[in-house]
């Protein structure tokens, strides 16, 4: 399938706040029963479509724990977009939003598109974080905020849409320029052949590069 | 995927459970109820076993909806209890690495290899065995866990990039393709050396590779050739692939064959 676009984005969050069983469910609409922890990254992908327009978002789901933070640093460079991950049912994780802003921020791009997610929203009884703390924490942050829970799949399609729809927006209003190297953002295959002008070329060798 | 086939292994009962632990005449406390109860770090290595989540507050009851996860009746522990005393043993000897996450993948399956021994007398002391043989083997390969050594001579990146030279004097059309893709070998070796290739093949063949690396004078030499050789034999795939496809092909490396792989790995080291 031929897409529009195609994004680079990034999910972060403290070990065990379900980022990995975010992006299983997203991809494969189901729940990762048996999750391991993730060493390194992972890496999936998967073509949406958001307001007519094809895009392919390129996820990369990062280890949380801290002993793999250097590493994880390398993956963040010209990210587009990310999913920002705490657990609704542990404090610890949501005091650590501030850091991985920060690397967010400072590693992947200025520019980039953070979405908070409180996930394990099904875990209601066991909540530590209240949505209206959070939600005040976002908006301080320009951050978008949903609740989500990997288990019954609330929201997880929806967090991954709307950070695209913001960074389409984006690019629409010129605030964005894909043509800008490290955006986090190329020319999917679609655009490229309607596109296919000259001044385009750059355009297709950025896309040849893969990153 | 990457998942033990024995999986349900690690939630049957032992044969030998440690019996001054279990005894209810004892004072001991097991670690079950003591990692529920304490607000140690070692709590991360309970929940991580268990693979559903790790969570922080130690006062906090999960529901625990994953029935094979059940701790179970008094008199009985798990193999996965077993595991959890090794590696909650190791960090408290060790607190300058402590528990990391993947620990677990190397200690699975060397106990699994003492806890299915034929010869009981090997079975029942399994648990020792293994905890020998892992401070062993981690004393080995322990800089791996260590995050301010990422960068040093005797560090990941320092491997990882071994992996990548190693990979050049071999194959030099391949490496340049990855080079190009701005594929680094931290989007896949990381996790491929740092669990000596543990999560990328089923537990039986996990442990020939480990019999291959652990014959070798140059064990962990041998690991980086055994890695280039996994990238050479699909390099067909990979020249021909655009960057989603090779990180596919990457994370999930295709080939379950692993004689094919050492032999290739064998053919890297002859034709130094």
């Amino acid at each position: 399938q031929s897409s529009d676009f195609l994004f680079k984005f990034l999910v972060i969050g403290n070990a065990g706040t379900g980022k990995s069983c975010l992006l299983h469910q997203f991809i494969e609409k189901k729940f990762k029963e048996d999750s391991n922890h993730t060493i390194g990254v992972e890496f999936g992908s998967k073509i949406i479509n958001v307001g007519g327009k094809y895009v392919k978002l390129q996820i990369w789901d990062t280890a949380g724990q801290e002993r793999f933070r250097s590493v994880t640093r390398s993956y963040y460079r010209g990210a587009a977009g990310a999913l920002l991950v705490y657990d609704i049912t542990s404090r610890e994780t949501y005091n650590a939003l501030t850091n991985w802003l920060t690397d967010a921020r400072m590693l992947a791009s200025q520019n980039i598109v953070i979405i908070l997610c409180g996930n394990k929203k099904d875990l209601d009884a066991d909540r530590e974080v209240t949505f209206l703390e959070a939600s005040r924490f976002a908006q301080e942050n320009e951050l978008m905020f949903l609740e989500t829970s990997a288990l019954t799949g609330e929201n997880v399609e929806e967090a991954f849409v709307q950070c695209a729809r913001k960074i389409l927006n984006k690019i629409e209003s010129g605030e964005l320029d894909p043509e800008r190297m490290g955006s986090g953002i190329q020319y999917g295959d679609a655009a490229l052949r309607q596109l296919r002008s000259p001044r385009r070329a750059q355009a297709q060798s950025a896309q040849e590069c893969g990153c | 995927r990457r998942l033990y086939p024995d999986m349900a292994f690690f939630q049957r009962p032992t044969d030998y459970p440690c019996l001054l632990i279990l005894d209810p005449q004892n004072e001991f406390e097991t670690l079950r109820k003591r990692v529920e109860q304490t607000t140690l770090k070692s709590q991360t290595v309970a929940r991580n076993r268990s693979g559903v989540t790790n969570v922080s507050s130690p006062l906090k009851t999960t529901p625990n909806s994953l029935s094979e996860y059940e701790v179970l009746p008094n008199g009985c522990e798990a193999h996965w209890e077993v595991v959890e005393r090794i590696l909650f043993i190791y960090a408290k000897l060790n607190p300058g690495i402590a528990y990391v996450q993947g620990m677990n993948e190397i200690v699975g399956p060397l106990y699994y290899t003492f806890a299915t021994d034929p010869n009981s007398e090997w079975k029942e002391h399994a648990e020792a065995d293994t905890f020998f043989c892992f401070t062993n083997l981690m004393s080995e390969i322990r800089d791996n866990f260590i995050k301010s050594l990422d960068d040093s001579q005797c560090g990941i990146t320092y491997k990882m990039e071994k992996v990548y030279s190693t990979l050049k004097e071999k194959d030099v059309e391949l490496y340049l393709k990855l080079q190009e893709q701005n594929i680094k070998p931290q989007f896949f070796a990381f996790r491929w050396l740092t669990l000596l290739l543990s999560q990328e093949f089923l537990l039986p063949d996990v442990i020939r590779i480990w019999d291959s690396l652990f014959a070798d004078d140059k064990r962990f030499d041998f690991l980086l050739l055994v890695c280039c050789a996994m990238l050479t034999l699909i390099r067909d795939q990979l020249l021909e692939g655009d960057f989603t496809l090779n990180m596919r092909l990457l994370q999930d490396y295709p080939i379950s064959d692993v004689h094919l792989i050492l032999k290739k790995a064998k053919e890297l080291q002859d034709s130094k």
